[in-house]
């Protein structure tokens, strides 16, 4: 093997180009494991660093031997396990760090870069931005040009150029058939085995509980939930009530969806204003799925509850896109089966003593139904305020101490105690959660709704009614419900971010265009699933069937593309073309050939000159004009561009005809 | 075991009548490329990042492995294009006494690009390597270490290339039919031939020679500067070369029979040692092999064509 790379030995200057990846490729890890793996890797590299540069030997093998049990023991120790997104990742991150310790010869090297490869894949693991995408390439760049340094230089080390140059142009001939493969391999639906626990950790989203304060949690995440692409007009924002986990179920304190999982059906006594729109979500980890009050279609794969709340069947692990219709104008329930209506009336009647006894009071006091409500949201419309930093609730009455003391709340506040009060006061009634609003871009007129237009609202029944919803935020802070959360907490806002820099347009612009470019991206690349590759290949006229037909597809575009690739590079290799003079110059004598005066081999354009001059005076001139140029250009200085194209008019122009003399 | 397969199986390919005359030109079908080692673990590495990227359902990790996949097959035709079209011709070789490193030089010339780590080897041996120009010949050297004196061949050469990833090992084979002249290492404890016996007495019969001078001539294409009569050119006369003779008797012939040694290559190399010795003195000299005489001269060339008369002794006339 040594006899077959230019230079066998470890240079210092490769060594340097390895580590130097290799932190790059790492860096982003820093933040996203445990200090002490960033710690010894930096400390590892650093030493190896100064091994290649002081030419001094290698750790001896039991230290290396050492070092690694201490490593794996380290990630034992810390995850309980060697598996997983984060214990493997950091395992990797440990074995590269040891291998690049001990590597001796350049074949070890090579083995380092591959690592430097799957350490990119595991990057991805944890984010696949837009940011950490093109960070990423260019650490695959850095290890191709690490590996061409070690290919090329006999006797010397090879430049930055001389490494950057080769390696960026092998990828960059690897871009068509690159694509060919991305959009033609054909995808499978899930993993092919169970994922770790912690694949998707870090997720945030909706919870299938609320306890006052865990909505306003979300509130502080820029985190996108999904994004909407209407068509036709867009609904007034007050009207864009993302329908999430619809919670029934009520301790005290926590509200929670039912164990009754009863599937529910579609049908609206009244269905009007057809809203059609296309969602794709973020993965969230969970089961649900958003659409606006009410649903009118399902997606595929997915199931709806008695309570209009959607799941998917599988959970949202990857981003997915559905498209719905829904009805913004509806009426349903009417109907409320005993097993609903115990369930929307019941609580704990020891908790929230106060709460209950005013509800209880209310129903009293009123005529019906609606005048409850209306009383409710007085109460909350002239003693309340809205506020993101609501004072913990501490007490085990957690909404008497709401309703009676703070007096400051938010959404879940709301809701949770506006429920209670309706249950009490014998009104069927439950929480939904879900999202409200969202950020409209100018740019590509898509809706992006983040985790911090979180929001909770109530549904209530009423006798001939059905469910209805009531928001009682909205009373409180009309414009969280009208213009979004940023202008509900007034121009400081809550959250430290460039949302509250929205002010500046242009930072606002830009913040579109990003999220414009995000969108695109994420729908074709991130997103570019089973379903979205049967339909863009649908889109192009193929009709994929399975993916015996698509490797078919496959095979033959990689065959034409690489086969085109292969034969730009060939053509643009072979020896050099013809001199456009020269080729001038035989369609010269070709045309004198045809009218009699054939040059022979030997005679030079000079001779030959002379000869046609002899025969022909009438054609002498313009034979002199070709001939001169042709030897300008063949023998002389050369001929510029524009006397070649001079050189080949004339003999397009050029008639051999003429009396011989 | 990659490289018995790819061995074999180029021997079977390459079946190509040698020597080949020069230049030879590297083209397309002449050219094999089969996958290194590095190459099948590159694959490997590309197959579990595909798995990741189906199980993790990771998008760009898709885009990852299929650009390293495409960037594997790429690298295969850029490893051809290293060689494609390159120019071999055969280089000077020089002799080189027996022990010593003999070189067998290839030019090579690239009519497009630049070239880079080249490598130039003989079956099973360390390779050269060079960086081949876009505008000017390269030449590689490959030394060979010698141990016997006589004709070295050097054989059919194998040009190959693993640039720019080492994914891919581009060669093909030459055979110019390079060798090199090992002339017999000398014996310096040979000492000085010994001084002849005269066998013609006093009454040596002229030879030409260049000892004294006897008659001016016609000059002859091939007579060499220093006897042209410079003199008589510059009063106006015709090209004249002036010829000198020596006599029998001022010659010394290195003889086989003189040169006592147990065995024929003892014989040789002390032949070698007088023929070198007797050079530097400036006599002039002649040399008796069995079935090989060469008659008494000096100087570089004749110094040479004695010592060539010794490498090849029993291996057939010289080409």
């Amino acid at each position: 093997m040594s006899g077959t790379l230019p230079n066998a030995a470890l240079d210092v200057r490769n060594v340097m180009w390895l580590l130097a990846a290799m932190v790059f490729v790492a860096a982003p890890h820093a933040t996203r494991l445990p200090e002490w793996v960033g710690v010894f890797f930096a400390l590892v590299v650093a030493w190896r660093g100064w091994i290649a540069w002081s030419a001094s030997r290698n750790p001896p093998r039991w230290l290396v031997v050492a070092l690694t049990v201490a490593a794996v023991a380290a990630t034992l120790f810390a995850y309980r396990r060697v598996t997983g997104r984060d214990a493997g990742t950091t395992l990797l991150v440990l074995m590269a760090a040891m291998k690049l310790l001990e590597m001796k010869t350049s074949r070890e090297v090579v083995l380092a870069i591959h690592l430097g490869f799957v350490l990119v894949m595991t990057n991805f693991l944890f984010s696949q931005s837009i940011p950490i995408a093109i960070y990423m390439f260019v650490c695959v760049w850095l290890f191709v040009a690490t590996l061409v340094g070690y290919h090329r230089g006999v006797g010397r080390s090879p430049t930055i150029r001389e490494r950057l140059m080769p390696a960026g142009m092998l990828l960059l001939h690897a871009v068509p058939l690159m694509l060919v493969f991305f959009i033609l391999f054909p995808r499978v639906q899930g993993p092919l085995w169970a994922l770790p626990q912690d694949a998707r950790a870090g997720l945030t989203g909706l919870s299938d509980t609320m306890t006052p304060g865990s909505v306003s949690q979300l509130i502080q995440s820029e985190a996108t939930a999904f994004r909407v692409q209407f068509d036709g007009d867009i609904p007034p924002f007050s009207r864009l009530y993302w329908r999430g986990p619809v919670l029934w179920a009520f301790d005290g304190r926590t509200w929670k969806v039912p164990e009754l999982s009863a599937a529910g059906s579609m049908e609206y006594s009244r269905a009007e204003r057809p809203v059609r729109y296309t969602v794709s979500v973020e993965p969230h980890g969970k089961h649900w799925l958003f659409s606006l009050d009410v649903p009118g279609t399902l997606p595929r794969g997915a199931g709806i509850r008695h309570d209009l709340q959607m799941r998917s069947i599988r959970p949202v692990d990857t981003r997915i896109r559905y498209e719905m219709t829904s009805y913004l104008d509806y009426r349903y329930g009417e109907k409320l089966p005993s097993t609903f209506r115990a369930l929307g009336l019941s609580f704990d009647e020891r908790r929230n003593p106060r709460t209950v006894a005013l509800g209880r009071q209310w129903a009293r006091e009123s005529a019906g139904p609606a005048q409850i409500l209306n009383r409710a949201l007085q109460l909350f419309n002239a003693q309340f305020t809205y506020t993101l930093e609501p004072p913990l609730l501490t007490s085990d009455d957690p909404y008497d101490e709401f309703l009676f003391e703070v007096k400051r709340g938010f959404c879940e506040h709301y809701a949770g105690s506006f429920a209670l009060l309706m249950r009490a006061a014998g009104i069927p009634a439950r929480v939904v959660t879900g999202y409200q609003g969202g950020e409209l871009n100018p740019l590509n007129r898509e809706l992006l709704v983040r985790q911090a237009d979180a929001h909770a609202w109530v549904e209530v029944w009423l006798e001939e009614r059905g469910w209805i919803r009531v928001d009682p935020t909205s009373v409180v802070s009309p414009d969280r419900i009208d213009s979004g959360i940023n202008s509900a907490l007034g121009p400081i806002g809550v959250i430290p971010s460039l949302i509250a820099a929205d002010r500046l347009r242009v930072l606002a612009n830009l913040r579109f265009a990003w999220d414009a470019l995000n969108s695109q991206y994420n729908q074709w690349v991130l997103g570019y699933n089973v379903d979205r590759q049967r339909q863009f290949l649908a889109n192009l006229g193929l009709e994929i069937s399975d993916w015996k037909k698509l490797a078919l597809w496959l095979t033959g575009a990689v065959l034409a593309v690489g086969g085109l690739v292969g034969l730009a590079l060939v053509l643009r290799d072979l020896p050099s073309r013809r001199d456009p003079a020269v080729v001038a110059w035989d369609r010269f004598c070709a045309k004198l050939a045809g009218t009699g005066i054939v040059r022979a081999p030997h005679e030079g354009p000079l001779d030959f000159l002379a000869r046609v001059e002899a025969v022909r005076p009438a054609v002498a001139g313009e034979a002199r004009e070709i001939t001169g140029l042709y030897v300008e250009a063949r023998y002389g200085a050369g001929i510029s561009k524009r006397e070649g194209r001079d050189l080949l008019a004339r003999v397009r122009r050029f008639r051999g005809r003429g009396p011989f003399r | 075991m990659f490289a018995n397969l790819r061995q074999s199986i180029a021997d079977w390919i390459f079946r190509a009548k040698v020597p080949e005359t020069p230049p030879v030109t590297l083209a397309q079908r002449r050219i094999f490329v089969l996958p290194t080692k590095q190459g099948y673990f590159f694959a490997l590495v590309v197959l579990v990042l595909l798995l990741a990227s189906v199980n993790y359902a990771l998008s760009i990790g898709f885009v990852l492995t299929f650009l390293l996949a495409s960037m594997g097959a790429v690298a295969l035709l850029h490893t051809w294009r290293n060689l494609a079209h390159l120019k071999l011709r055969p280089g000077r070789c020089d002799p080189v006494f027996a022990g010593d490193t003999a070189s067998f030089r290839v030019v090579l010339e690239s009519p497009s690009r630049e070239r880079y780590a080249v490598g130039i080897r003989r079956r099973g041996e360390i390779p050269a390597f060079v960086d081949v120009h876009a505008t000017e010949p390269t030449v590689a050297s490959l030394a060979v270490p010698t141990q016997r004196r006589g004709r070295l061949r050097c054989g059919r050469l194998e040009v190959f290339t693993r640039y720019p990833v080492g994914f891919f090992h581009a060669w093909s084979y030459f055979d110019f039919g390079l060798s090199v002249i090992v002339y017999p290492r000398p014996d310096p404890t040979a000492g000085l031939p010994p001084q002849q016996s005269t066998s013609g007495g006093d009454e040596g019969i002229p030879v030409p020679g260049d000892e004294d001078f006897a008659l001016l001539r016609g000059y002859r294409p091939g007579d060499p500067p220093r006897q042209i009569a410079w003199k008589a050119l510059a009063r106006g006369d015709d090209l004249l070369t002036k010829e000198f003779q020596s006599t029998a008797s001022a010659e010394l012939w290195l003889d086989w029979i003189d040169a006592r040694a147990p065995d024929p290559e003892g014989r040789l190399a002390i032949l070698a040692h007088w023929v070198i010795e007797t050079e530097r003195l400036g006599q002039s000299y002649g040399l008796r092999l069995p079935g090989v005489s060469i008659a008494p001269g000096r100087g570089e060339p004749h110094r040479n064509r004695c010592l060539e008369a010794l490498a090849l002794h029993g291996e057939g006339t010289a080409p």
